[in-house]
């Protein structure tokens, strides 16, 4: 199934990319999907399925939207 | 003394005499620097109810012990006085040369009293205090007026400035240095401009006092060097700020159309992405890093500094999508010498009130042309731009028709970047912002939206509210360092004590700052109590407009969602409580005993009541 990354901030310039489609399998959590972009899992971040706040063992489902940012305190 | 010079300059404008006042280590120890020094000078001296703008207030221009030492993030300056947007408490930090100079020319802070009788420049060098003609530069922007004093003082010099706004005395102007710093959003540029002080400028050439300056030196240098090798892993300055607005508009928190809407398909056209693609310069603070401040061109070719701030509310809130449009209306506020948030509170406010039929202007959302030509109107104070140099409130009043909802203001100072509808800690956090709505106390959005129930009011939200004052508004306002490094970066809070321990010679732990932060916060409220005896916790709330269930988003992750009264009163409550004070809001007798502030206490009965 396919599924849509968006990278915010300082995500952009280390992973390579600020957004893409990604095919994930069935059942895939957003933890797996954090696998399967291979972003260090030390690496503070914030994470945000379809706009919402969620823990990495939520299951995406087809046309869903992960948000990875950076973490920041103001602007 | 170590840590601090132990000495305030104290400049009167109207007689153009100086003094030097020396404090004692207990002061030093009890206020520690930057605002706390503000705060408990202007309690002190001021009288109740003076006119902000009048010879009576006073502009303190203060420094924090860790200020100036070549370490992460020591560049900044705390400027405070009573505000003319808000009529209460008032100060701001912006980073500059001043912060270092000032320490080197001997003093940890400028008490700035009376009225020049022509424009004027105060000079500061070493002993020697000077007041000079400022004449030849009077009436023109920031830039101009910071590339005149550099080319007599050299870039070396501190230097702090205001444009035409300050001048004007637009209740929202800040005060300004380098090429892009400002600071002091409740009016800290009129209050310099109601004193015709046009510009500050330091040069010191003392030692600054520390307890182990060589450890000092070793430990801030490798430091520095740290923080920008994790920065550099890490990207961050990349995007700077900017790099908020896609989470934003991701979570249905970006100001759109006065903040009536969260979120817009065409964000990611002035988001941190865009920016760092069209980067032309940047800038940043001293002793710092992990620069920030990425200048873009403007749509008249000129550097333009942009924030994550002013770029939403001077962006989106106008419904502008087109980078170079919105960054000419940052360069003329930072030219003019107008805090940006609260430009653009007001311009997304006024093309509001036309829209609903409140006021009558040809100002429309999404046309550039029309809000460039109001900002000159603002700070010339000309036509429409006299009344909304005030601030939305004062608009909102003056318009009447319901519009003093939608004036998306707490206590007369402009909302930043973050639309709450649906986010009650952040909401709160603006509500009890000691200086106005700012979200530079307690951004607690993110820890509220990604780690907590969105639609709780629960008391851990305001726990959170008074650990991220405590620690962004009193340890960091007060030995003045920047907030980016801690949580941008992680560079854990526990480095702060090091280096305050280092400069001078004691063994605090964090645990040692709270009451002090504590102590401040007490005496900001207190100073607020003054201006307005009768205060309730009606201060404390947001707009009207976020409680709205006709304001709520049609579609969207938070569609038909919206702040709720009673919820907030009893989040409120619980902020309240966490703090002491009482159900006005205001530090019961008790709390102040227990903060060592009996004597303030005492001078608070005398114009109001204490529970």
């Amino acid at each position: 199934m396919r599924i849509t990354v968006k990278l915010v901030g300082g995500f952009v310039q280390t992973m390579g990319f600020s957004q893409k489609e990604l095919d994930v399998a069935p059942g895939s959590t957003v933890g797996d999907v954090l696998a399967l972009l291979a972003i260090d899992p030390a690496r503070p971040k914030i994470v945000a399925l379809n706009g919402q706040a969620v823990a990495e063992a939520e299951e995406v489902h087809e046309g869903d939207r992960v948000l990875v940012s950076h973490v920041f305190s103001g602007g | 003394m170590d840590g601090w010079t132990g000495q305030f300059l104290r400049v009167d404008l109207t007689s153009r005499t100086h003094r030097v006042e020396t404090f004692t280590e207990e002061f030093a120890y009890r206020w520690i620097g930057g605002r706390g020094f503000a705060v408990k000078i202007l309690y002190d001296e001021l009288p109740p109810r003076i006119d902000p703008l009048g010879p009576e207030n006073k502009l303190i221009v203060a420094v924090g012990p860790i200020s100036g030492i070549p370490a992460p993030n020591t560049g900044k300056t705390v400027v405070a006085a009573k505000s003319p947007l808000t009529g209460g408490y008032g100060d701001g930090n912006l980073g500059t040369r001043v912060t270092d100079q000032l320490r080197k020319a001997g003093y940890d802070a400028i008490i700035i009293e009376g009225r020049a009788a022509q424009p004027t420049i105060l000079s500061i060098d070493d002993d020697t205090v000077e007041f000079l003609p400022a004449d030849e530069i009077w009436g023109t922007g920031t830039m101009a007026t910071n590339e005149w004093i550099w080319a007599r003082y050299g870039k070396g010099a501190g230097v702090l400035t205001i444009g035409q706004a300050g001048e004007n005395m637009v209740h929202y102007a800040t005060v300004r240095s380098l090429e892009g710093r400002s600071g002091g959003r409740p009016g800290m540029g009129a209050v310099m401009g109601s004193k015709l002080l046009k510009a500050i400028v330091v040069r010191g050439s003392k030692p600054i006092p520390q307890a182990f300056p060589a450890k000092m030196k070793e430990l801030g240098r490798d430091d520095l060097r740290e923080v920008h090798r994790i920065d550099k892993e890490l990207a961050w300055s990349v995007q700077g700020t900017t790099g908020v607005l896609p989470w934003c508009n991701e979570v249905a928190a970006l100001p759109v159309h006065n903040f009536r809407g969260t979120h817009h398909p065409d964000a990611w056209q002035v988001d941190g992405e865009r920016v760092n693609l069209a980067r032309a310069a940047l800038y940043g603070c001293p002793n710092c890093t992990m620069r920030c401040g990425i200048a873009v061109l403007d749509d008249e070719g000129r550097e333009s500094e942009v924030d994550y701030e002013p770029v939403g509310l001077l962006g989106p809130n106008l419904d502008l999508f087109n980078l170079p449009e919105v960054a000419s209306l940052n360069f003329l506020c930072d030219d003019y010498g107008l805090d940006t948030i609260c430009a653009g509170g007001v311009l997304g406010f006024y093309a509001d009130a036309i829209e609903r039929g409140a006021t009558q202007g040809d100002i429309r959302f999404g046309e550039v042309d029309g809000f460039k030509r109001l900002l000159g109107l603002i700070a010339r104070r000309e036509g429409i731009g006299d009344l909304l140099a005030n601030g939305t409130r004062a608009a909102a009043r003056a318009f009447g028709h319901g519009s003093e909802d939608y004036a998306m203001q707490v206590k007369g100072m402009e909302i930043s970047a973050y639309n709450c509808k649906f986010i009650p800690g952040m909401a709160l956090a603006f509500g009890v912002s000691p200086i106005g709505a700012h979200h530079k106390e307690s951004w607690i959005i993110t820890y509220e939206v990604n780690q907590t129930p969105r639609e709780s009011y629960g008391r851990d939200k305001a726990q959170k509210i008074v650990d991220l004052q405590r620690i962004r508004g009193g340890l960091f306002e007060s030995i003045i360092t920047c907030r980016f490094p801690w949580v941008e970066l992680g560079w854990g809070v526990e480095h702060y004590p090091v280096y305050f321990n280092t400069i001078t010679g004691k063994d605090w732990t964090l645990e040692d700052f709270w009451p002090i932060s504590d102590r401040i916060y007490a005496v900001m409220k207190l100073f607020w109590l003054r201006e307005f005896p009768d205060t309730d916790r009606y201060a404390d709330y947001p707009p009207a407009a976020w409680f709205d269930p006709a304001n709520a988003d049609t579609e969207g992750i938070i569609a038909g969602k919206h702040l709720e009264y009673d919820k907030y009163d009893s989040l409120l409550q619980h902020y309240y409580d966490i703090r002491g004070y009482d159900r006005r809001g205001i530090p019961t007798r008790t709390t102040l005993e227990q903060l060592g502030l009996g004597a303030e206490a005492a001078a608070a009965e005398a114009w109001a009541t204490l529970t």
